[in-house]
């Protein structure tokens, strides 16, 4: 039979967002692929040359709507590195509750509208319904719903808000309960477990090779973590284990990566409750905005020839962001700004993943690896 | 308690690396100490001459187990004294084996992150290369090192214009396939704030704005 080439996407629910995906097919056999990018590029990078350190993190927000926290922290860290600020360590407390608790969102939304691409969609009901306890919490600390613009230079908006710790350990435990609900869910259904089981293997010092890192690799049996392995906030202070999961010998496939995430929403709960009880000050005790026990005062001039950068374990993998100091107004803006989106480096290898298999697999495939099109593109 | 490397062994593995790094010639290779957090880090920072980049990267990959490239950045210098362009790599080491298997079945690698040494510990690696003025800015690519790489120098050649030797395939990735031919947004003659002007603060609602052939016809 012929072989041809067709499009999937620009508008496709597999996309997760709008990019295309160009299949070459021999019947239903997928024999090659080619990722077409670019549609949603909104040039962040250059804008940030044009603003100051402080405006940058409302559009590192804006660059994944599903993980915003870990972006703008991503960035907050870079630009620390940059200025050389020393942060509170009540602060560094405070963001990596932030952080994890849009961890779970993150990989919440993601369960959530891969139920649907593989044939399950009352998951997608039950996900939402735990995401938004998670964003009631982040919007107690960031003010708004999505895009929270909660850490500074220097620390953190707020303090955590009077009443935060008790509702957020109840919800913590009623979401642990609830998650034994998902994996009833998925584990026992059918028609999940034949189209993700089996499909889209990836060994990971390949992945590692073509630049994917994360739960992606976690899945395939190592646990290789940013957050312990290029230590930064207060992980190290914690207990925890990067959640790896038992692939098989071909290396992790969708399930395996469906996996890793549900026991990495354990882990981040677990977290989230291990810092609220270490916290410095403890997380019952309130500081005015602006107190040093929760901001360092930071520069707001970069001079030439400095730099920053900071490797961070975002939802999806290791983003980073690299800054050069010195742009206009004698070191106000930054002179480039640099971001690294796991996803960028991520679809292409998924792109790779699919061949060999069915075109009906590669919803499957896709969805699996957590694509953002919004960080992709910038 | 969770999993903490040790900072001294960090400490001496940076050391080595970035000893047999500045071995080669025209590379200076120094280590950083960062802290964010309450965890020191150290990492190595190098620059290194065009020329040597290659052989530089071949060694890495090969002799010092530098198995990840994470980012490539593109920077146009049109001001600056010693330099108009300059790449910066972002490489990391990160230490990832595929798990071995018994009787079939996989055991996941679990690393015991407090006694790593040497080319297992994971590494930050930053390397700065500049180029003199030119129209075609180009380094050698290591899309065959690290396929990682690939995308990265695509989209530096896409939005700075610097242009990797030897790389295959090389296209628009995040502008339009038909962007015109030169046209590359990040290099610092395209300016978003121009004459003093903002158009963000200065003319928010856009009451300002006239068409282009305001004044000329009636």
């Amino acid at each position: 039979m012929a072989e041809m080439w067709i499009s999937m996407g620009p508008q496709h629910p597999m996309t997760h967002g709008l990019w295309t995906l160009k299949v070459k097919v021999d019947g239903e056999t997928v024999v090659d692929t080619e990722p077409d990018l670019g549609y949603i590029h909104r040039g962040v990078e250059k804008i940030c040359e044009a603003r100051d350190f402080t405006q940058i993190t409302t559009y590192c927000d804006r660059l994944c709507y599903a993980s915003a926290n870990t972006w703008s922290h991503s960035y907050i860290y870079a630009a620390e590195d940059l200025l050389g600020v020393e942060v509170p360590e009540r602060a560094e407390y405070i963001r990596l509750i932030a952080v994890e608790l849009q961890r779970i969102a993150s990989h919440l939304m993601w369960l959530g509208a891969y139920g649907p691409d593989i044939g399950n969609l009352s998951i997608m009901v039950w996900c939402l319904r735990e995401r938004e306890m998670m964003m009631d919490l982040l919007q107690e600390l960031g003010g708004s719903r999505m895009h929270y613009n909660f850490p500074r230079i220097g620390g953190v908006k707020r303090d955590l808000p009077h009443g935060f710790s008790q509702r957020a350990q109840a919800k913590l435990k009623l979401f642990l309960n609830r998650i034994q609900e998902y994996e009833a869910l998925f584990d026992e259904s059918t028609v999940f477990l034949v189209r993700s089981q089996g499909v889209g293997y990836a060994k990971p010092e390949e992945m590692i090779n073509h630049g994917v890192s994360g739960p992606n690799v976690r899945a395939a049996g190592v646990d290789y973590d940013v957050r312990w392995a290029h230590p930064y906030s207060v992980y190290s202070e914690l207990d925890w284990q990067p959640s790896v999961e038992r692939s098989s010998i071909k290396g992790a496939d969708c399930y395996d990566r469906y996996r890793v995430r549900v026991e990495e929403m354990r882990m981040s709960a677990s977290m989230v409750l291990q810092a609220l009880d270490k916290m410095p000050g403890g997380s019952e005790t309130y500081h005015e905005p602006g107190d040093p026990k929760i901001i360092a005062k930071a520069p707001s001039r970069a001079p030439e020839g400095t730099s920053g950068s900071h490797h961070f374990e975002d939802s999806r993998g290791e983003s980073m962001f690299y800054i050069a100091g010195g742009g206009e107004g004698r070191g106000k803006m930054p002179y480039r700004v640099s971001i690294r989106s796991p996803m960028f480096i991520t679809i292409p290898y998924a792109a790779k993943c699919m061949i060999g298999y069915k075109v009906a697999d590669i919803p499957a495939i896709m969805g699996s690896f957590d694509p953002c099109i919004g960080e992709t593109d910038r | 308690m969770g999993k903490k490397i040790s900072a001294a062994a960090q400490q001496k593995a940076a050391e080595e690396l970035a000893k047999a790094m500045s071995s080669f010639d025209g590379v200076s290779a120094e280590i950083d100490s960062r802290s964010s957090g309450t965890q020191v880090r150290h990492t190595v920072s190098a620059t290194s001459t065009p020329e040597s980049w290659r052989q530089l990267a071949e060694a890495l990959a090969t002799d010092h187990a530098v198995d990840y490239c994470s980012m490539i950045t593109g920077i146009h210098w049109p001001e600056a004294a010693d330099k108009t362009w300059e790449v910066v790599y972002h490489l990391m080491r990160t230490g990832v084996k595929d798990p071995g298997a018994i009787e079939g079945v996989v055991q996941p690698n679990i690393t015991d992150a407090e006694n790593l040494t040497g080319a297992d510990m994971p590494m930050e690696i930053q390397i700065s290369i500049s180029l003199p003025d030119t129209r075609e800015p180009m380094v050698p690519s290591v899309q065959d090192l690290w396929v990682g790489a690939d995308w990265n120098e695509k989209e530096t050649w896409d939005l700075v214009g610097i242009d990797f030797e030897g790389h295959e395939g090389m296209r628009r990735v995040l502008n339009p396939h038909e962007t015109p031919v030169g046209y590359h947004p990040l290099q610092k003659q395209h300016k978003l704030r121009y004459h003093g002007f903002e158009e963000m603060y200065d003319d928010a609602q856009g009451f300002m704005r006239k068409p282009a052939d305001a004044g000329k016809i009636k």
